[in-house]
């Protein structure tokens, strides 16, 4: 196949992609080409947006019970800033045009930035609370990172997780990110994507939360590489900072 | 983080719900991706997608994600609730927004256009599309797919960047 063809199988393979259609053979391919290509995020934000626009015509209605649930979930204690901004939600029309986008995103993040836990937080709860919360120190991996330290905390139950990471110098995200590969032999030879990260100037340490991109049923390794902004889809591994291994 | 709740449950249920056919399984889905959308609203760009498109993407992946998970588990059989499916409702307010999509999806090929109904609004599988339309299951995958490239490609033609919230257009 030329270039041309080669673009034109990715893009269809990309579609099947973002539409959840893909076969393993298919996937394998489109993992292949995306070395070359990449990997197109508007294609899945155009699919949203039609099922949104075409979902939006008659959509469902939360069921009351579901909605209580979340509303316990997220509002742990009513403030009076929160209280205030509901007094804006008048009317239906506006209330999902416009006071919606306000209330539902902008405003409320802001308000309540507060309000929700910190990862450090949030890893605390993980190793209170799941019972298969797997804890990995990172070990030197004898390159210049080797100062580097820290320790992977993992529920596969909950599919959640947490880094708490020192000594890994902070990278220019416009250059560099760090991205972590999670080792599952159980699921497959090709590691799964646990995201792309940064570590602040004068950060001591921090604790960064794991964005498995798959489901991990057992993992063996956790192993944070250094790629180009954005992260890869499969890492050569040509810059190692740290690897965690049970 | 009430007012979000208000504003895109149906939209996050209705995707959701499109997917999971186990009910149990729909409202902890639905509980993980309003959980994301929290964690990741900072993120939020209007000048790259409406809100409605941000949730939709975030409840998309997450739902997709369950139904490849569940593929490689053993097979689990869930009855539909349906009885349980509260009655659609009219949501007006948005229309005006969504006229450059339309614009592009009614530009589309009738039967693509089917197929995206098929797909994206009612849900179907493409095994269900393809024993609705008579179509063989390849040529619902292929023709889905051809769809989506084409309407981005109208898109472009038109102009527009999806842009379709309303404050970004003020």
């Amino acid at each position: 196949m030329n270039v041309e063809d080669r673009w034109t199988r990715f893009e269809e393979l990309d579609a099947g992609r973002v539409l959840g259609d893909l076969d393993a053979a298919e996937l394998a391919e489109w993992q292949e080409l995306s070395r070359d290509f990449g990997s197109d995020d508007a294609l899945d934000q155009l699919a949203a947006e039609v099922e949104a626009v075409l979902i939006l015509e008659k959509p469902l209605v939360l069921p009351p019970a579901v909605a209580a649930r979340l509303k316990r979930e997220f509002a742990p204690s009513p403030s009076p800033a929160v209280k205030s901004t509901g007094k804006i939600v008048i009317g239906p029309w506006l209330g999902w045009a416009v006071a919606a986008c306000l209330l539902g995103l902008l405003v409320v993040n802001r308000l309540i930035s507060s309000q929700p836990p910190t990862a450090e937080q949030r890893r605390s709860l993980l190793v209170e609370k799941a019972a298969d919360a797997k804890r990995l120190p990172f070990a030197p991996v004898g390159n210049s990172y080797s100062a580097a330290k820290g320790e992977v905390v993992w529920s596969d139950s909950r599919q959640e997780g947490y880094m708490t990471l020192s000594n890994i110098p902070a990278n220019d995200p416009a250059k560099r990110q760090y991205q972590l590969w999670i080792v599952d032999p159980a699921r497959d030879e090709i590691p799964v994507d646990g995201g792309v990260f940064d570590i602040p100037a004068g950060a001591t340490s921090v604790v960064i939360p794991i964005d498995a991109k798959l489901a991990v049923r057992n993992p063996a390794a956790f192993v944070i590489t250094l790629e180009q902004p954005g992260g890869v889809v499969k890492s050569k591994q040509e810059v190692v900072v740290a690897l965690a291994k049970s | 983080m009430d007012a979000c709740i208000e504003a895109h449950g149906g939209l996050v249920w209705s995707i959701v719900l499109k997917r999971v056919r186990d009910r149990s399984a729909a409202e902890d889905l639905t509980q993980e991706i309003f959980t994301e959308i929290w964690k990741t609203s900072g993120r939020y760009d209007p000048s790259i997608a409406s809100e409605s498109g941000f949730i939709a993407m975030i409840a998309r992946r997450r739902a997709i994600d369950w139904s490849r998970k569940q593929q490689r588990l053993p097979e689990m059989e869930s009855l539909p609730e349906k009885a349980d499916f509260p009655a659609p409702v009219e949501t007006p307010g948005l229309a005006m927004d969504r006229d450059s999509l339309w614009k592009a999806l009614e530009s589309l090929p009738d039967e693509t256009r089917k197929l995206f109904t098929l797909h994206f609004e009612q849900g179907l599988t493409h095994s269900e599309i393809a024993e609705s339309t008579g179509l063989p299951l390849g040529s619902v995958k292929t023709r889905l797919r051809r769809g989506l490239l084409e309407a981005r490609a109208l898109l472009g033609r038109l102009g527009d960047r999806l842009n379709l919230n309303p404050e970004s257009r003020s």
